[in-house]
């Protein structure tokens, strides 16, 4: 129930309250190469990154580190997806597939 | 980049993905669902690959000039002289029978031979012994990545109970009570005496300087058109073309260096018992490099495959289809000219050999 209700929330807020809702994003994560295009950033609490996989192979970005857990599984070339953080602190990124790809998203 | 927008069916796109990350939280056993929110994904244009010319296509397969030492171990003569000592020793075994050298051996390139490797009391183990060739570029070791650095992937085997079965204390108790070694560590560390971590960087020096020797695709590479076959050429093709090969087996030692179901029927779980959250790693294993390859059959994790023509046929039929197989992995509709062609490539891959001395064991 608890996971239901978190559900509700996190699609009421990122879904978009109103049909004309808009995101503007603000920060982008590349990974042309096999790496990340940068290995730090900084976002604001309800902000969102997008990962842009710009490179010729599948990524699987995602992150373990507590409260904002996520897991885009594999992507394929010529997608990019936006993930928002809601929770403060430090958040570990990975390539599930690539470990040269790490990076570090602190959300303040 | 454009915006992301979210209504009408994105909105409903944004909701399947996020009940998408709900069932992979469930999956994996988390406990919570406080976790950052997945969007909807967005389209976005990918560069087309460049079509450069061969020769920048063989620039990304020259060899480097130098092997990479780490900063944490620089090299040194006396760390290579202790490293290879304690390499080739079996003393470093429960037994007394086994050495690191015993399944990576140099004459089976720097393998065992064997489709699974043989540990403590002759018992198989679960995988085919890997190459420590070209260690020195490795980026994580193990078939599962579960080693981070090449210091300490030489100490896991050792203690492992199935493989070398020696406990840490008991070894550093034997090599203690012989002389000589006490000589050769106090001339690779001096004044920190018989550790762990010596015996980790020495063996780890010692394992850099295992190198793939020059091979014929060497001196194609350098220049000389004739050095390998016109079937091995359009092998090369294939290999970064219609194969598909390239988008792994990466650069002069062919090898990204990371996880990939590639559809072999097996049940080991491989890097999913590390990383299981993430489906494509549920029965992925790391790339090996292809540097002599012809030297060290039989092939896969598993050893299941005794030739490079089983290899690239399973390639080419793509293997057993399922939700963790990298996407990578699909049917190439290869013919019998083009399989020949790149075995015929892979078979240029394998060096000159130089004799390896074993050293004179301390007493």
């Amino acid at each position: 129930m608890k996971r239901f209700s978190t559900f509700c929330y996190a699609f009421a807020v990122f879904g978009g309250v109103s049909a004309v809702a808009a995101v503007a994003a603000d920060q982008s994560v590349h990974q042309k190469g096999r790496v990340f295009s940068v290995e730090a950033l900084k976002v604001k609490t309800g902000e969102a990154v997008v990962f842009v996989n710009d490179d010729t192979v599948p990524h699987n970005v995602m992150s373990t580190s507590a409260g904002n857990e996520f897991n885009l599984g594999s992507v394929a070339p010529g997608t990019a997806m936006p993930v928002k953080f809601d929770k403060a602190g430090s958040v570990q990124v990975i390539c599930a597939i690539h470990p040269r790809m790490k990076m570090t998203v602190t959300v303040d | 980049m454009p915006n992301i927008v979210f209504r009408g069916p994105v909105l409903r796109s944004a909701a399947l993905a996020c009940l998408a990350s709900i069932a992979a939280a469930a999956l994996a056993g988390s406990q919570t669902f406080a976790a950052a929110t997945i969007g909807a994904p967005i389209t976005v244009p990918v560069p087309a690959p460049q079509k450069g010319s061969a020769e920048s296509l063989k620039d990304e397969y020259r060899r480097p000039a130098e092997i990479p030492f780490p900063a944490s171990n620089p090299f040194t003569p006396e760390k290579l002289k202790l490293g290879k000592t304690l390499y080739y020793d079996t003393r470093l075994s429960g037994s007394g029978a086994q050495s690191c050298a015993s399944c990576h051996n140099p004459g089976y390139g720097w393998g065992d031979g064997l489709a699974k490797g043989v540990g403590d009391g002759m018992k198989e183990l679960k995988r085919r012994s890997p190459t420590i060739v070209n260690a020195a570029w490795g980026l994580i070791f193990m078939w599962d990545g579960r080693a981070p650095s090449l210091e300490e992937q030489a100490l896991g085997p050792i203690q492992a109970a199935v493989e070398m079965n020696m406990p840490i204390e008991k070894l550093l108790e034997r090599l203690n009570s012989i002389t000589e070694y006490k000589t050769l560590f106090e001339a690779a560390f001096p004044g920190e005496g018989i550790t762990p971590a010596g015996i980790g960087k020495a063996i780890a020096t010692f394992e850099r300087t295992a190198i793939s020797g020059w091979a014929p695709f060497d001196s194609w590479i350098d220049g000389d058109a004739k050095a390998i076959s016109a079937s091995a050429q359009r092998g090369f093709a294939l290999f970064n073309g219609k194969a598909q090969c390239n988008t792994c087996h990466v650069g002069w030692n062919f090898t990204d260096d990371s996880f990939h179901d590639i559809g072999l029927p097996d049940a080991d779980i491989g890097r999913g018992a590390f990383l299981g959250v993430a489906v494509k790693m549920r029965q992925a294993f790391k790339t090996p490099g292809l540097r002599d390859i012809s030297r060290r059959s039989p092939f896969m994790h598993d050893g299941s495959m005794a030739t490079l023509e089983a290899v690239v046929e399973h390639y080419d039929t793509g293997g057993v289809a399922r939700p963790s197989r990298s996407d990578l992995i699909k049917p190439l509709g290869l013919t019998v000219e083009e399989k020949a062609d790149l075995v015929a490539f892979l078979k240029t891959l394998s060096g000159s050999s130089d004799v390896i001395a074993q050293p004179i064991q301390p007493r």
